[in-house]
């Protein structure tokens, strides 16, 4: 009897327990209507620790352009965006300083050292001086070409052609001179893959050209007759490496020859070393609108990294943090 | 009662006529309109617009019909044949292998086929396929947008009120005409595929 006494009561509390337990498990479910059982988090792969990041953003500019894709700066650091049928020139502080029509869908651009504009569409490059004055257009070689970048050392135009996946050389008068990346594995050149219309080339600080082989994670640097100089990758969800299919996206090369490189599908802005060491990150996921893409990248004399977000249209300046 | 009074008279009646005449044609031509219109939409389906679906994951839980009748499409035309494919390998996949550890979709409903290095097929297995919109946003966030989700017409009842449509956060679900049964967005631009 004694006995019972004692597990009667247990047992009752036992059943409210459970009871209890039953119920919010049932209704908990329930008050959940909105969550995904199938959600694809990235959040883990985004968050970046304080001490990663190397710049402060200083400066936004709104820009009126429709699909703004394309940003170069000059010596004097006057800015320069282009996008659809619109050219625009800033001063470094973002005053407006000229705007013209262009008549081109404009996917890249970028300024010689003697001070020409080239600006590219998916198969015609336009030549304009730094008053935005057209000089020159002449339509390149190959069929179904999208040019999606253009750099220009001292005796040749380098257009990367995102749909034909092979980079062209051409001289300063618009003649085509030699292709660049063709697979060719007995000169240790992988070719280029690039699933999608991210193909960015720059111009090293010795005049090489570089390369991003994007879907390879990869970033190689070419002589002017194709050579391959050298080339180095990471692939990594981790914030020291490339992601997804295609990435980087864009880069930009910083006085000391270290790679500012942005992305997408997790959308940043980070700086890695000439042979591709992580260094710090300019602008984290969260400094952007999910799924901004087309990120594409100026460094001015100051080593100011200047970026277009296509997503708000901004033209966004960033400068290094204080130590 | 003068002519004149008389012959207005007549016009008056002539104007009420002709205008109830004209009343009751408008209202059957109108009726039968709005008949048609009604019978054209009986002969719709229901479609997802690809360019406003979020994968919120209702078209797996939500439809009437188990496994549910959304279904991965493939457009195979904006394919990067991607060997880091976003909609195939989980985000924190180690290893670019078929192993299910490596597999984002659920269900193991995407076969990876080698073409040529480093190019990969990605096939989509209906029977296998819960139309969960994982690999839709994987594939969304890293490449090309090739993976969408579409109403599999085989399979959909065509409900009048659609249990997905009714929960869809995007309003991405629309009545198209039987003979447009696909709606993909990209290359394609909407055109059957």
């Amino acid at each position: 009897m004694k006995g019972n006494k004692i597990i009667i009561p247990i047992a009752i509390v036992l059943l409210f327990a459970i009871t209890g337990f039953m119920a919010l498990d049932f209704f908990g479910a329930f008050d959940k209507p909105n969550e995904n059982p199938y959600e694809y988090n990235l959040d883990t792969f985004k968050e970046v620790k304080q001490q990663d990041i190397s710049h402060q953003e200083v400066q936004q500019i709104p820009v009126e352009i429709e699909a703004l894709r394309a940003i170069a700066v000059d010596k004097d650091d006057y800015i320069y965006v282009s996008g659809n049928n619109k050219l625009i020139k800033y001063d470094k502080t973002g005053k407006l300083v000229l705007e013209v029509e262009t008549s081109m869908e404009a996917f890249c651009m970028t300024i010689s050292e003697k001070g020409k504009l080239y600006l590219g569409s998916r198969k015609e490059i336009q030549v304009y001086t730094l008053s935005l004055d057209l000089m020159d257009t002449w339509k390149i070689h190959a069929e179904n070409a999208i040019l999606t970048s253009v750099a220009v050392n001292k005796q040749n135009i380098f257009l990367a052609d995102a749909a034909n996946k092979i980079v062209y050389r051409y001289n300063l008068q618009g003649e085509f001179l030699n292709e660049i990346g063709r697979k060719d594995p007995n000169q240790g050149i992988d070719g280029f893959v690039i699933p999608s219309p991210y193909f960015d080339v720059a111009i090293g600080r010795d005049g090489e050209l570089w390369a991003v082989n994007s879907g390879r994670h990869q970033l190689e640097s070419y002589q002017d007759d194709g050579q391959l100089i050298s080339s180095w990758k990471k692939s990594s969800m981790g914030v020291d490496g490339f992601s997804g299919c295609c990435n980087p996206s864009h880069i930009a090369i910083l006085a000391n020859a270290s790679f500012v490189t942005s992305e997408k599908g997790i959308e940043r802005i980070k700086i890695t070393s000439p042979t591709g060491e992580f260094l710090s990150v300019v602008a984290p996921p969260k400094a952007f609108d999910l799924g901004t893409k087309g990120i594409d990248l100026a460094v001015d004399s100051e080593d100011r990294i200047i970026a277009i977000d296509p997503k708000r249209k901004q033209i966004r300046i960033f400068t290094k943090l204080e130590e | 009662m003068s002519k004149d009074e008389k012959n207005k008279d007549l016009s008056r009646r002539d104007f009420l006529q002709k205008g109830f005449r004209l009343t009751a044609a408008l209202s059957l031509g109108g009726l039968g309109i709005f008949l048609a219109k009604d019978a054209s939409s009986e002969d719709g389906l229901w479609q997802i617009d690809p360019s406003k679906c979020v994968q919120c994951g209702r078209c797996a839980t939500h439809c009437v019909v188990t496994p549910s009748a959304v279904k991965c499409l493939h457009v195979f035309d904006m394919c990067g044949y991607c060997d880091l494919c976003g909609g195939y390998f989980r985000p924190e996949a180690k290893q670019l292998h078929t192993g299910a550890e490596n597999q984002l979709c659920p269900t193991g409903a995407i076969k990876r086929n080698f073409v040529e290095d480093p190019f990969f097929q990605y096939e989509i297995i209906d029977e296998l396929c819960i139309g969960c919109g994982k690999c839709v946003a994987g594939c969304d966030a890293f490449g090309n947008g090739s993976l969408q989700l579409q109403v599999s017409h085989d399979i959909c009842v065509n409900c009048n009120q659609c249990a997905i449509a009714t929960n869809c956060p995007a309003d991405a679900f629309e009545r198209v005409p039987s003979s447009k049964k696909n709606i993909s967005k990209g290359f394609s631009g909407g055109e059957d595929v």
